[in-house]
């Protein structure tokens, strides 16, 4: 059942709380101990940059692109609220010629921050529109690319619009003072972005963007349109980097383009680095790390050694301290972790989940009740025909055709390079056939889009197991169930828990998919599929890398997960005798085309497919 | 007309120097994958060779192989240092590793040589013009576009005709195939980063005497230069490289003469909007190899 | 000359390949057949350093090369013609050759590519035509001259008749057995495999992942049960 209460709002508020009070603890025992205006103020922008950390660890974190851009952002949301906020007495000094009338704009710095949250956010969803365009998959150069252009753009844009922004020499100014006498905002600020962050992460669309981070084609294969998930992240994301820039704009009292460029990119990025980019917790405990680092790189750069109080007189290791340590510090820390510890401190460790884990450690969840057998819609109708698919002058498969009835199990055999996985792949959405066409329940889907297929009821596994790797089997299965929810409710959605139960992984429920051994691997991937109450499960060779025992029990498997949920099978293997011993109705390929179908025995017989499988003798 | 001639050649002059720099990007995304966001400090080491060797008295025709075997050093020390250790490594480790480079070296430069700038003395005639017809060419660019050219060429005829470029080109098309042939890893990834530096020498032989400065962040202007141009044309491609540059540098020099006076200080904030365009309805870049069919 | 034991190689946790042993002898033609996702890729690649195996040994003329790195082991002597070719299709068929003779001198490689061109005619008359444009039969004939360019002692072959014509698979086989008539040692992954068995000295067949028959070309071809072997181990 999603969402379950404690899992994904209990312990997350909880553990925001924790958090926030530990951050702000640290920073209230740090001013005790070492009072005075400097170790307030070191004390306030790390509170702020916590904001800003966290706002961009929403969209890196669960979608896996790197995004350079935030600070961009930043920019926008800076400069929106400074030029509304600030006076209009000041703004005469600094702006007088400020265009749509901005220099007698004169609004409250609440009011401001939201409209600086709003402009930002359209900013960022025109943005991510580019993005999507691009195809933004985790990891993509294009997308870091384009948001690195935002980055370049704002920056151009306020050092060369001194009528708007005050200029690169200039800038603009606050009168200091004001609401951030008092920290209250900035702790508000803080504490929401954590709760957002947390809430997001757990939520449905954060489920569903970190699969698709995870295995992008996986994700589509299960019906996640991962471009919308993206999107929803990024402009949650800028919200929450908006709030923590205005902060910052109000706390420094000053503008200028400089702030808001590459070295505050490379500040957020490192922390959110160092901490760990995939959770919430590494991203405050990357904040704190790199706030003490930096602190300690610049007072040894300003006075070496004394700190400690050893005093070397300035000697030998003098003339590494320098002032702007710090960046040397940041850079360093940067390479280190990519070269030695890419995952950062905490990986994606969170404090809640950690805490649940433990408080629930003595109280044992009952094994589900087995799930009722649903019949399946035998009038369901998976139908393709002249398929034709042209790899530039290679033809992959002419003439191919398939037809399966739900609640039966079709195989499909040849030897290599004879176009099965082909067809498999125009069947899911992965390869547009050149000719030919697709039907499921009479509604042509030829040219329909992977996770639109997923939906309508067209669900596949791969040869190469895709599992989503760093969740949970309880977190994978969810995925699919999650979508089954939204778009499969005509069927009955068999419930999560009991699926697990079915497919015997009740124990490792709460065990990483990549810590599974290959057995129950693959069991996963079959409930993974089977949870999204499909109407037809592709599975494509689904005993690769299986001893002879293993593909005699996944025949068992196949079966019983397929009578679960109701679904029709279609089959490909290389081993025959996982076919013949599981289908009802096995299509043979060759060099592209059908060249027999019938019964199990009626193939194995043919001649025909027997020479395919051997090869003819030399003058056949 | 005349004016468009005028900005012709010197967006052909700005524009070798970019070709220059997006062809030293290239060539290292090609075997690696990698985006060099620290190519630029190639020319920063340079620049403060320069400097020290103007303070000693050197003249120009001493100078300028000193910064092309400077930037050639710096770029294979980089290589060795932090690049080696994420081969193979995710496209989001490997443009990470290449910003905290650039920050690094940079900052290094920040902390123990100056944040002031450092100027040095040009060779004369740099800002020397003559006249064809009624059209003023700058000398400079009259030579760089001829360097350019040559030094086109010569990465030409090594990337075609010696061994050298044959491994390259096969190690960028596909690495591990080239190891069964027995390429070695090693030497060819060093190969271009070699190369790299020698392109980003000469480019910033041209960069420095144009500036007649350096200070430590004199690499981020080279370096975007070289990054958008490679991407402009489309990373897998090294034509596409070249091609990028000169795209560049004639769209920043017609742009900057053809914007109304109001948004023509926002030239470069202009290119990179057209630059997000491009990605945006064209990721691959300008130039899409017609790769022969793969068999 | 080859002498595997015990191998095993996983992707993740799938043992793509279980405590495989086979020997090739020099001069000798071994076929490596067995029905899809056997292994018999994996095998080949393990052996030619592009995999590490988790466990067992490869020994190639006496030393032992486990994991060796494919650089290492094309200067011992062993090269790979890889499953789908693999040739570099935007170099011209010369540069291709070349590339495959880029461990030996100048002179040695000269006298390299004129054998090849004799060896293989049709090469000949495309030498200067990107490799891209080359046909499926054209396309292997090149792998296979790229493969012998480094002077191999022993060539390994991973389903040189993949995709091909029966016309070109004949063109292929006669390729095989002319190979061993210059006394060349041929390790060759094959689907067709009547006519490999017919080619080979010995064979093996792999099934899921491990060696499940073996014997001369001819006992193995004579068997009944072959297909039986592919369904059912």
């Amino acid at each position: 059942m999603f969402p379950k209460f404690d899992r994904d709002i209990a312990f997350p508020l909880i553990g925001s709380l924790i958090l926030f009070g530990l951050l702000a603890g640290a920073g209230v025992l740090y001013q005790a101990l070492f009072t005075g205006g400097a170790a307030e103020r070191l004390i306030t922008v790390m509170l702020i940059d916590a904001i800003i950390v966290l706002g961009i660890q929403v969209y890196v974190g669960n979608t896996g692109v790197l995004s350079f851009g935030h600070i961009g952002f930043g920019a926008i949301a800076g400069y929106t609220f400074a030029v509304l906020a600030i006076s209009p007495e000041e703004k005469a000094k600094r702006i007088p010629d400020a265009p749509f009338g901005l220099a007698d704009v004169d609004m409250s710095s609440t009011v401001a921050i939201i409209v600086a949250v709003m402009v930002a956010c359209a900013a960022a969803v025109i943005l991510g529109i580019g993005l999507a365009r691009s195809g933004a998959q985790s990891g993509a150069v294009s997308a870091t690319v384009i948001t690195l252009a935002l980055l370049f753009v704002t920056h151009e844009v306020s050092r060369n619009w001194p009528e708007l922004t005050g200029g690169e020499r200039v800038g603009l100014f606050f009168p200091i003072g004001g609401a951030l006498d008092t920290r209250a905002p900035i702790y508000l600020a803080l504490l929401g972005s954590l709760i957002v962050a947390r809430l997001y992460a757990q939520s449905r669309s954060g489920r569903l963007a970190v699969a698709a981070r995870e295995d992008n084609l996986a994700a589509r294969a299960m019906g996640v349109n991962p471009l919308v998930q993206q999107m929803i992240a990024l402009v949650i994301s800028v919200a929450i980097v908006a709030v923590g820039a205005s902060l910052s704009v109000y706390e420094d009292g000053s503008l200028l383009p400089e702030n808001f460029f590459f070295n505050f990119t490379l500040l957020t990025l490192v922390m959110l680095i160092v901490g760990g980019r995939n959770s919430v917790t590494g991203a405050v405990l990357g904040v704190a790390v790199m706030t003490a680092g930096r602190e300690l790189a610049r007072r040894l750069g300003q006075d070496g050694f004394e700190i400690f109080g050893i005093g070397l007189d300035g000697k030998p290791l003098d003339w590494i301290f320098r002032e702007n340590l710090q960046t040397v510090f940041l850079g360093l820390s940067m390479l280190g972790f990519m070269i030695w510890r890419p995952k950062g401190l905490l990986d994606d460790w969170e404090l809640d989940e950690w805490l649940r884990a433990r408080i629930r450690r003595n109280q044992p969840e009952p094994k589900p009740e087995p799930l009722l057998e649903v019949v399946a819609d035998t009038a369901s109708v998976l139908h393709a025909e002249n398929i034709e698919v042209a790899f530039g002058g290679f033809k992959a498969l002419s003439d191919a055709g398939l037809h399966a009835n739900g609640g039966e199990v079709v195989g499909i055999i040849g030897p290599n390079g004879a176009g099965k996985t082909t067809l498999v792949n125009v069947i899911t959405g992965l390869v547009q056939p050149s000719a030919g066409s697709f039907s499921i329940d009479g509604e042509d889907v030829t040219n329909a889009q992977t996770h639109e297929l997923a939906r309508r009821g067209i669900v596949r596994t791969f040869q190469n197991l895709r599992l989503f790797s760093a969740l949970t089997v309880r977190e994978n299965v969810e995925v699919s169930s999650l979508i089954a929810h939204s778009h499969r409710t005509g069927r009955t959605i068999p419930d999560t828990d009991a699926l697990i139960g079915e497919a015997g992984l009740w124990a490792h429920r709460d065990r990483r998919a990549s810590e599974l051994d290959y057995g129950n691997s693959r069991r996963l991937e079959l409930a993974r599929a089977a949870a999204l109450a499909p109407s037809f499960l592709l599975l494509d060779e689904p005993t690769s890398g299986m001893s002879d025992n293993e593909s005699l029990e996944m025949i068992e498997q196949v079966r019983h997960m397929a009578a679960t949920v109701g679904a029709g099978v279609i089959v490909i293997d290389h081993d025959l005798g996982f076919i013949t011993g599981i289908s009802d109705r096995i299509y043979a390929f060759d060099q592209g085309t059908v060249i027999a179908t019938g019964t199990p025995d009626e193939v194995q017989a043919n001649a025909r497919v027997q020479a395919a499988y051997l090869g003819s003798a030399a003058d056949a | 007309m005349i004016e468009l001639l005028q900005n012709l050649i010197d967006g052909l002059g700005r524009g070798s120097i970019y070709a220059l720099l997006a062809l030293g990007v290239a060539v290292i995304f090609g075997v690696m994958h990698l985006l060099n966001f620290a190519h630029g400090e190639l020319i920063t080491v340079s620049g403060y060779a320069a400097y020290a060797a103007s303070n000693q008295g050197w003249s120009w025709y001493l100078i300028t192989p000193l910064i092309i075997i400077c930037a050639i050093g710096a770029s294979l020390l980089i290589e060795r240092i932090a690049f080696s250790r994420v081969r193979g490594a995710s496209d989001f480790t490997l443009l990470l590793t290449s910003f905290g480079v650039h920050f690094v070296v940079s900052a290094i430069f920040l902390l123990y040589v100056s944040a002031s700038v450092k100027t040095f003395s040009r060779p004369g005639w740099v800002t020397d013009t003559f006249s064809v017809g009624s059209l003023n060419i700058e000398v400079f660019d009259t030579i760089v576009i001829i360097v350019t050219v040559i030094t086109l060429l010569a990465t030409t005829w090594l990337l075609q005709r010696t061994m050298f470029g044959l491994a390259l080109r096969a190690a960028a098309a596909d690495f591990d195939t080239a190891r069964l042939m027995g390429v070695k890893s090693d030497s060819v990834i060093r190969g271009a980063f070699a190369l790299s530096g020698l392109l980003a020498g000469i480019a910033g032989v041209f960069w420095l005497m144009r500036s007649g400065s350096t200070t430590p962040s004199a690499g981020i202007d080279p370096m975007l230069s070289g990054v958008l141009a490679a991407l402009i044309g489309g990373l897998g491609s090294l034509r596409g490289a070249v091609l990028g540059g000169f795209v560049l540098g004639l769209a920043e020099v017609l742009l900057r003469s053809r914007l109304p006076d109001g948004i023509a200080p926002l030239t470069d904030g202009v290119v990179f909007v057209l630059i997000a365009l491009l990605f945006i309805f064209r990721p691959q870049g300008l130039i899409t190899v017609a790769h022969a069919e793969r068999v | 000359m080859l002498e595997v034991a015990g191998l095993t190689t996983k992707y993740g946790a799938i043992s793509a390949l279980r405590d495989a042993t086979l020997t090739v002898g020099s001069g000798e033609v071994i076929g490596l057949i067995g029905p899809n996702g056997a292994g018999k890729t994996t095998l080949l690649n393990t052996i030619a350093g592009l995999l590490s195996p988790a466990a067992g040994s490869v020994s190639f003329a006496g030393d032992d090369v486990t994991g060796s790195s494919p650089e290492k082991l094309l200067r011992a002597g062993l090269a790979l013609v890889p499953e789908h070719r693999r040739i570099f299709t935007d170099m011209t068929v010369q540069e291709n050759l070349k590339i495959g003779g880029i461990t030996r001198s100048v002179a040695d490689r000269a006298s390299g590519l004129d054998e090849m061109a004799e060896l293989f005619p049709v090469l000949k008359h495309k030498w200067t035509t990107a490799a891209g444009f080359l046909s499926g039969g054209e396309a292997q004939q090149l792998a296979i001259a790229r493969a012998l360019m480094s002077r191999p002692k022993l060539l390994l072959m991973d389903e040189p008749s993949l995709g091909l014509a029966p016309i070109l698979v004949d063109v292929v086989f006669n390729l095989i057995t002319t190979l061993k008539e210059q006394g060349r040692t041929l390790l060759v992954v094959e689907q067709n495999a009547t006519r490999m068995l017919e080619a080979s000295d010995r064979a093996y067949v792999l099934r899921s992942g491990e060696v499940v028959a073996t014997g001369t070309g001819a006992e193995l071809s004579e068997r009944d049960d072959l297909f039986d072997t592919f369904v059912n181990g």
